[in-house]
């Protein structure tokens, strides 16, 4: 819990700075740990459920540690109707995860974003930092393979 | 000044909500999330009346529209109905077993369910009254969780609050019967959480949990204090303390 | 037309606002660097090579354009950068290949201007995006930045500021279109302190980025109008409340306040005019709700984002209980452009209730997706057929969807619609922050509402019964509607609770959410109607009521929708022909696009 002290300090002790906190608490564990919420909790003096209620509210923070690839997929309209529902239902098939889960042996945690502004090239994906435009099933396939997520013997490339 | 409800004429002052209005001049008006303790929340939004005001006609909910001018209020058209009477639908189809509710369907004639997947797992309609309890007490056991359709109450991480004093505060003014208090040998059980009960040194019986008196003792300063008087048989003392305490959350109604 | 004078000066300009950046545009920005670093010791006057915010026509990025001359490239990849540099900027040659193929004039076109994607636009709130490097703030100043500021502080009073706005007939670019002027007099007429000014750039819309750029790419506009908002209502602190997926935009903005403030334009007493003004950027939490101002507010404040009962408006009661002036992204832009050609110049502009210019991100089924500004009042068909290119494809336009998630879609009868805010509220749509999506005749729009009813009823705070439980119960509908279980007294119904959770609901959101519903039922009933009665989707979208086939008079049994099928649900020998077995398919799509003929088709029909 090192890191979250050092995050603690960057801040004065004002309720106005909760938010900022447990979002540089997601960024460095990705994800709170419960310990974290507890040294936020007594440094702000805020009662924990407070803490527990934001927590759950605002999508940017997690209670639960998310994978070591996150497979944001965009389903804003651009991209719906470009088709990212197929998008996700081939990941949902690759590795057994719904938007918000992650996968059992944590690598892969799929997430859906409500737009990207990246609608020229949808429908879009977004594998930790890296973007990926006008994707279509079979081209999940392909990505998800070099991520080591499918096993390739049930993978038909396309011609 | 002077407002007109559904044709006559009132009295009220600058800043008061219409809900307050109505209700001192017997005009009633139906409200799930009202407590005169607590008021101003405007989540049920069953108080909805149409006002005109300036010649603007509007839909507000009366419990939190505060009478600035001489508004015109409707309590009871046909459109307020109608959108009630959707409202109620909603919450009977999301918590049926809700007896509160059911007599409200009944009031509003509304069929048995038949269009919706009811769900069968709670009574709660959200209405925040006992997250906003606990605040006022101070103790903020609880809170709201997630949002959106998939929106509850519960203590952080749902397992028993550290915090809890267990007073009950939350049952109390919940409309709907939907928090449960279990009492039972000297001990209560609210949220998950087991309490021992204290008894009233006048009359004997179990009326506060411990962790309630010795939260009363710390907020009033009453370290030397060690009377322990129930509701009842309150003279002076902590007693009287206890419900000033709760006397902000709780109307006295008993 | 571009209403701003333009420095001659050997430049290039590349753009990495998002959608170039990311097909790769900063590995040409740097590869154009290094070139003409490299060579331009032998070249007298050395040319600026300069990464820009989004040039608005994102679909054909990456996008060069090199001035004087304005040559305009587009679809640049990293091994045109030798070519580019040796012919264009030392030899003032045109490579054809990279000019823009503008499909209305049926021609490639050499500059950006002769195209009919800018030709229809006027660049206010967009005026400096893809002109000027956001992270250098001399560039803004050098295009006049700073100068309504200086004006402002030097000749007006606050009261004169006031009525400049009020009389440009401003109206604030996030949704709800209220007078901007009016709300900073109702600020400034309260004499409790402090006072706050407060920047939306929340932009939660899906499908919707024009605020995005605006903060990516002239991030000292909105600081300037900030400054002078806040100087008008009497504020010394401001917030900008910024998407925390917005990465660069926080970036910009926050280099930006850090130059602005080393040359004295924040801080104490800027300019020596005694005024002081101090702003601070706010990350937003991932929440659509937070797009609502009082729900903003209650996040700033570092609590759940549920927005409040307004009868008391922000202005009296904002911030902490103190009065407070929010106002978007684009409104902002706005202001230093108003200050410096006053609202005479301003007002005739636009329509009669709406001044000036719009932004908006036209995406979807169009040919040109990207960002434009628009004069307010121009027709529909005008910015979807002359701007945007017409439909992608063969297809057929069907619908546009205007006012993000709780706006409505508006049918081809339509098109001719004058686009303002009074006009779009007339059709059941509205103008919301300004995302408008194309939609062909491959757009179910049964689908489309449940989509929107969907993502609001994840982003609904949950607060008030009527949005809460009305959305949930009409979601319910819907997905009832697309999986073939529709009632036929499910669209009076849905009009039912859409009544009810419109007029009823606590919030803006809930209060617009049964929009898509409403304007869907209003102009596509009969796509309900087979939905409910017929079983059918006619869209072929709604995979319970669609059967895929291949044409047997088409396929010629090459095998490449076998290898692409997922399911092994294809069948057949090379050469002769192949079928679906619709037990086993999934409707992935994939046969349908890996087949070069066209074989594969979609029925919109339930499955026998």
């Amino acid at each position: 819990m090192f890191y979250t002290k050092t995050i603690l300090n960057k801040y004065p002790k004002e309720q106005r700075y909760l938010l900022a906190v447990l979002q540089d608490i997601q960024k460095k564990y990705n994800y709170l740990p419960r310990g974290a919420l507890i040294m936020v909790q007594e440094y702000f003096d805020v009662p924990l459920s407070k803490l527990y209620s934001m927590a759950t509210f605002y999508k940017a923070l997690s209670l639960k540690p998310k994978g070591k690839y996150i497979i944001r997929v965009c389903d804003g309209t651009a991209c719906h109707i470009r088709g990212s529902a197929l998008i996700i239902d081939e990941i949902h098939r690759l590795l057994n995860i719904l938007p918000g889960d992650t996968t059992e042996d944590g690598n892969f945690s799929l997430e859906t974003v409500n737009c990207l502004g990246s609608c020229a090239l949808a429908p879009v994906m977004v594998i930790n930092d890296k973007y990926y435009g006008n994707v279509t099933p079979a081209l999940v396939r392909r990505i998800l393979k070099e991520y080591g997520g499918v096993n390739c013997e049930h993978i038909q490339e396309k011609g | 000044m002077k407002v007109m409800i559904d044709g006559k004429k009132y009295d009220a002052e600058y800043g008061e909500y219409i809900l307050n209005v109505a209700r001192r001049n017997a005009v009633n008006i139906p409200a799930l999330c009202h407590s005169d303790a607590l008021p101003g929340q405007g989540n049920c939004r069953m108080c909805i009346v149409e006002i005109v005001d300036k010649g603007r006609k509007s839909i507000v909910a009366s419990c939190a529209y505060p009478i600035t001018g001489e508004i015109e209020i409707v309590t009871n058209s046909e459109r307020i109905y109608r959108i009630r009477k959707t409202i109620v639908r909603l919450l009977s189809a999301s918590a049926p077993d809700n007896e509160y509710i059911n007599r409200l369907r009944k009031e509003y004639d509304i069929p048995p369910e038949t269009r919706f997947k009811v769900d069968r797992d709670g009574k709660c309609i959200l209405c925040g009254l006992c997250v906003r309890a606990c605040d006022e007490i101070g103790v903020s056991a609880i809170s709201t969780v997630n949002r959106g359709t998939t929106k509850r109450v519960s203590t952080p991480f749902d397992e028993p609050s550290t915090v809890c004093i267990g007073c009950g505060a939350c049952a109390y003014i919940c409309p709907t019967g939907t928090i449960e208090v279990n009492e039972d040998e000297g001990r209560r059980v609210i949220w998950n959480k087991t309490f021992e009960l204290l008894k009233c040194s006048e009359c004997g019986e179990y009326f506060i949990t411990r962790e309630q008196y010795e939260y009363i003792k710390k907020r009033y300063d009453l370290a030397d204090t060690n009377e322990l008087l129930c509701d009842k048989c309150k003279k002076k003392g902590i007693g009287d303390k206890l419900t000033n305490v709760l006397h902000n959350v709780i109307p006295v109604q008993k | 037309m571009n209403i701003f004078k333009r420095k001659v000066k050997k430049t290039v300009l590349v753009c990495c606002g998002t959608g170039c950046l990311a097909n790769n545009s900063f590995e040409i920005y740097k590869g154009l660097k290094k070139k003409i670093e490299d060579l331009a010791v032998n070249v007298k006057v050395r040319p600026v090579v300069k990464a820009t915010g989004c040039n608005g026509l994102c679909e054909k990025g990456p996008i060069v354009t090199i001035l004087p001359d304005d040559v305009f490239y587009c679809g640049v990849k990293v091994t045109d950068v030798d070519e580019i540099v040796e012919n264009t900027v030392l030899n003032n040659k045109v490579i054809e290949r990279l000019l823009y193929f503008d499909s209305a004039k049926g021609k490639k076109v050499r500059s950006h201007k002769q195209s009919e994607f800018y030709r229809k636009q006027l660049k206010i709130a967009l005026r400096n995006i893809g002109q000027i490097d956001p992270g250098n703030i001399d560039d803004y100043i050098e295009r006049g930045g700073y100068s309504a500021l200086r004006k402002v502080l030097f000749k007006m009073s606050p009261k004169g500021v006031i009525s400049e706005v009020e009389r440009s007939g401003l109206r604030g670019r996030g949704g709800a279109g209220f007078p901007a002027g009016l709300k900073w007099r109702q600020c400034a007429e309260m004499d409790n302190f402090p006072k706050y000014v407060v920047c939306n750039g929340d932009e939660g819309d899906p499908g919707a980025f024009m605020d995005r750029s605006i903060m990516e790419g002239d991030p000292h506009s909105i600081l300037e109008g900030i400054l002078i908002g806040a100087y008008a209502v009497g504020s010394e602190k401001g917030f900008i409340y910024i998407r925390d997926e917005y990465s660069l935009a926080i970036k910009n903005m926050t280099k930006a306040i850090e130059k602005a403030a080393e040359r004295g334009f924040l801080g104490q007493n800027i300019m020596g005019k005694g005024f002081s003004f101090d702003i601070e950027i706010v990350r937003g939490g991932g929440a659509f709700v937070c797009g609502e101002s009082t729900a903003l507010m209650a996040s700033i404040e570092g609590r759940v984002g549920e927005p409040r009962i307004k009868y008391i408006h922000s202005t009296e009661k904002g911030l902490w209980g103190q009065p407070t002036v929010l106002n978007n992204v684009e409104t902002w832009a706005n202001i230093p452009v108003i200050i410096n050609k006053g609202a005479g110049w301003f007002s005739r502009i636009g329509s009669k209730g709406s001044r000036g210019t719009k932004v908006f991100s036209l995406v979807g089924k169009v040919r040109n997706t990207g960002l434009i500004e628009v004069p307010m009042g121009i027709t529909l068909r005008e910015i979807i057929f002359d701007i945007g290119g017409g439909i992608i494809g063969s297809g057929k336009f069907k619908a546009v969807q205007t006012g993000g998630p709780s706006g409505g879609c508006i049918p081809e009868s339509l098109l001719g619609l004058g686009v303002d805010f009074d006009s779009l509220n007339e059709v059941g749509a509205m103008m919301g922050s300004g995302g408008m999506i194309v939609m062909d005749e491959n757009t179910c729009m049964v689908e489309v509402a449940r989509y929107y009813l969907k993502f609001l009823s994840e982003e609904s705070c949950g607060k008030c019964i009527p949005c809460r439980e009305g959305i949930k119960r009409m979601l319910e509908i819907l997905e009832d509607m697309c999986t073939g279980k529709g009632r036929e007294e499910d669209i009076e119904l849905l009009l039912e609770i859409s009544e009810t959770v419109k007029e009823a609901s606590l919030c803006g959101l809930g209060k617009t959410a049964p929009n898509p519903v409403i304007t869907t039922i209003k102009y596509f009933r009969d796509e309900y109607l087979a939905h409910i009665k017929d079983r059918r989707c006619p869209a072929g979208i709604c995979r319970e009521l669609t059967v895929y086939y291949i044409d047997r008079d088409v396929c010629r049994g090459c095998g490449l929708c076998r290898k692409g099928c997922p399911t092994e649900a294809i069948s057949g020998e090379i050469g002769s022909r192949f079928t679906i077995d619709t037990s086993k398919c999934i409707k992935c799509g994939s046969c349908k696009e890996i087949c070069r003929l066209n074989a594969v088709k979609v029925l919109g029909g339930a499955a026998e």
